[in-house]
């Protein structure tokens, strides 16, 4: 393993100039929607009083859980000390601070009223969960952005790991309070469960990892820099090993949940019941986003870089179906105000006994829109910093290249 | 330094004379007796009985609420449920008047990030219109399905036992225009209040009693609203929210 060089992305390029104004283009649509949702109030959206976190909370909540995991090579490198993963230090803080800015300028814009930011970072009730997330994330920054000082400034290179352990622990912290936001939520069948904050670390791991999979090699590919297997290899697999741990814990969510009579009309709901949420668990959730990415992973499929692209955008696509069941699904399954009733028919639908909700155009645009912005952040921050290690070669980033090639 | 000295000597003797004077007010004004029963007063807790056995399912209630708290079209803060059980000829239909429950251990005053959502000390919960940030936390919290966002103020809503009628000695407005009084309103903390008395003297019951939160919303006959009868299992049940807004048909 030879000595790395970081470098920026071309900024001159006329690609460069293209992806950013795409992107800007679609910031600027989704900001229409956002006026045009504000100026015209809930009404336009297809939320209703029942279903009141819709689409554009899926892609907050699915970017700040991915933010929170995107830390997660930085954390592999520093705190575990894997020598393969330390060059990828700058680069994960960065993708971590963009999902995170990306996914709560959804959560804010989609707020019943936005303008009043600065209320809920003056006014607190510290036994709300809420209260405690607008310290989690705003310190994350401070931490994080703290921690990429570390690692590009040479004088303060000393202390990086010591940003490092608070950026994990932190990270930890806040992934446990997005979770907790449900597993506090006791009057719903589909929440009130202490296993929602593992279950959010989960797939904040998994959800991390295949983003930066993804941007890191979009980022290579583009820049047309050097990325060796070793360090994709090492990537794909721990990323297999994220995604068993979620379902492990989904398992373990569901299995407790059909052995509660209580909940057996939630689980009902979801896993056999006529609404979509039901495909959108199975074949989202378990077969695209579980089962078809460990496939990939861990059989021959899984040398091909292509097939690894295809397996970390699957896990995004099955994360994606995992957040809607669980914020869409969760509140279309009536509460039980009468515990124990069985209903034959009611106004909820003869034989559906749920809540609909389709999302509006401006809501789909908003929450694409905050997508945009991660990665209009993530791209300015590469061409404006020396975020990119020069070349991912397996004999610049992998320790045992030489041990390897002896033998 | 004199003109200093000269200031708190000044101040001194005016602190002196203002608690002088505030003792002979006091001392004036308030017998002892006084003086204990204004600190051994109860506080009010307000609550609501429905008596669901005299519930016709007019909707007076609803409209006479949404009338008089300018409620936006598609929200309630007030509604009522109707059950169909069984088939001709052992059917039967009743009426469930939902509201917010006024929980003495509400769910929705702790999950508020910014305590607009907070209890009066007469046990009303109110949202701060002013102060609410709309993220919609407390309408997921809340057991009873009693919130909403007010599609034009962007904050959330709910039933305040109509604050501002109360204020000026009336009844809420749901009470005041039932007609067959099947809303009993007042301070349940006084046990010569009819709704003291009448909580007193029947079978009540509050609905989710499970969750913990006290409601303050009490119920004569719910078990008869109740979609669940355990005498007939799998019969024809029909429960009609009258909330239809966007829901599956």
């Amino acid at each position: 393993m030879s000595k790395v060089n970081y470098t920026s992305l071309e900024a001159n390029s006329k690609g460069f100039y293209g992806l950013m104004g795409v992107l800007a283009a679609v910031i600027l649509v989704a900001l229409g929607a956002v006026y045009y949702m504000e100026h015209n109030g809930h009404w336009v959206t297809g939320m209703n009083n029942q279903i009141v976190w819709g689409l554009p909370h899926v892609f907050a909540i699915f970017l700040i859980v991915a933010a929170s995991g995107a830390l997660n090579v930085a954390s592999i490198g520093t705190v575990f000390g894997k020598a393969i993963y330390k060059p990828l230090g700058r680069l994960s803080s960065l993708l971590a601070l963009a999902l995170l800015t990306g996914g709560l300028l959804v959560l804010v814009l989609d707020l019943g009223r936005p303008d009043r930011l600065i209320v809920a970072m003056t006014y607190y009730n510290f036994k709300s969960i809420f209260a405690w997330n607008i310290f989690l994330y705003t310190g994350f920054f401070g931490i994080v952005a703290v921690y990429i000082w570390f690692m590009m400034e040479r004088k303060m290179n000393k202390y990086y790991k010591v940003a490092g352990y608070a950026a994990f622990v932190w990270r930890l912290i806040l992934t446990t309070g997005t979770g907790s936001i449900f597993g506090f939520l006791v009057a719903r069948s589909a929440y009130d469960a202490a296993i929602m904050a593992p279950l959010f670390i989960a797939l904040s791991f998994s959800l991390g990892m295949a983003c930066f999979i993804l941007f890191l090699m979009a980022t290579y590919k583009w820049s047309e820099k050097e990325l060796g297997d070793a360090i994709l290899r090492r990537l794909k697999n721990v990323l297999g090993i994220f995604v068993a741990a979620a379902f492990y814990f989904v398992l373990a969510y569901h299995l407790t949940n059909l052995y509660a009579t209580e909940h057996h009309g939630f689980e009902a709901f979801l896993l056999t019941g006529p609404s979509g949420h039901t495909p959108l668990f199975w074949v989202g959730q378990i077969l695209i986003g579980t089962v078809a990415p460990l496939l990939i992973f861990y059989t021959k499929m899984g040398e091909s870089r292509s097939a690894i692209a295809v397996g970390s955008a699957l896990v995004i696509i099955g994360g994606f179906a995992q957040f809607t069941t669980i914020i869409i699904g969760g509140q279309a399954y009536p509460m039980p105000i009468f515990p124990d009733y069985e209903v034959i028919s009611s106004s909820f639908g003869d034989a559906a006994k749920y809540y609909a909700y389709t999302p509006s155009l401006p809501e789909i645009v908003l929450g694409i829109g905050g997508v945009a912005i991660a990665i209009l952040i993530f791209v300015f921050g590469c061409a404006v910093l020396r975020f990119l290690p020069d070349s991912l070669a397996d004999k610049v980033a992998d320790p045992h290249y030489k041990a390897e090639s002896s033998a | 330094m004199s003109k200093k000295l000269k200031t708190t000597q000044q101040s001194r003797r005016g602190f002196l004379k203002g608690v002088g004077a505030a003792a002979a007010a006091v001392g004036a004004s308030a017998t002892p007796v006084q003086a204990v029963a204004a600190i051994t007063e109860p506080k009010k807790r307000y609550g609501m009985l429905i008596d669901t056995r005299r519930c016709v399912g007019c909707h007076a209630c609803s409209v006479s609420c949404r009338s008089e708290n300018n409620v936006p079209e598609g929200k309630h803060r007030s509604w009522v449920e109707y059950t169909e059980k069984g088939t001709f000829p052992n059917a039967t239909l009743h009426f469930l008047p939902r509201l917010c429950n006024q929980c003495s251990d509400p769910q929705c005053v702790s999950v508020c990030p910014t305590n607009a959502t907070h209890i009066r000390d007469d046990g009303i919960i109110t949202v701060d219109a002013d102060v609410c940030i709309g993220c919609k936390y407390c309408i997921h919290a809340c057991p009873y399905d009693a919130r909403f966002l007010n599609p034009e103020t962007g904050a959330v809503d709910k039933c305040d036992f109509c604050l501002d009628r109360l204020e000026q000695g009336k009844e809420p407005a749901c009470v005041a225009t039932c007609f067959n009084r099947a809303r009993i309103f007042g301070d349940l903390n006084d046990p010569d209040s009819t709704i003291s008395r009448m909580v007193a003297s029947n079978a009540v019951s509050v609905l989710r009693p499970g969750m913990g939160t006290l409601p303050n919303v009490f119920y004569i006959g719910l078990d008869y609203a109740d979609e669940h009868d355990i005498r007939f299992p799998r019969q024809y049940i029909r429960v009609t929210t009258h909330r239809d807004e966007n829901i599956r048909r």
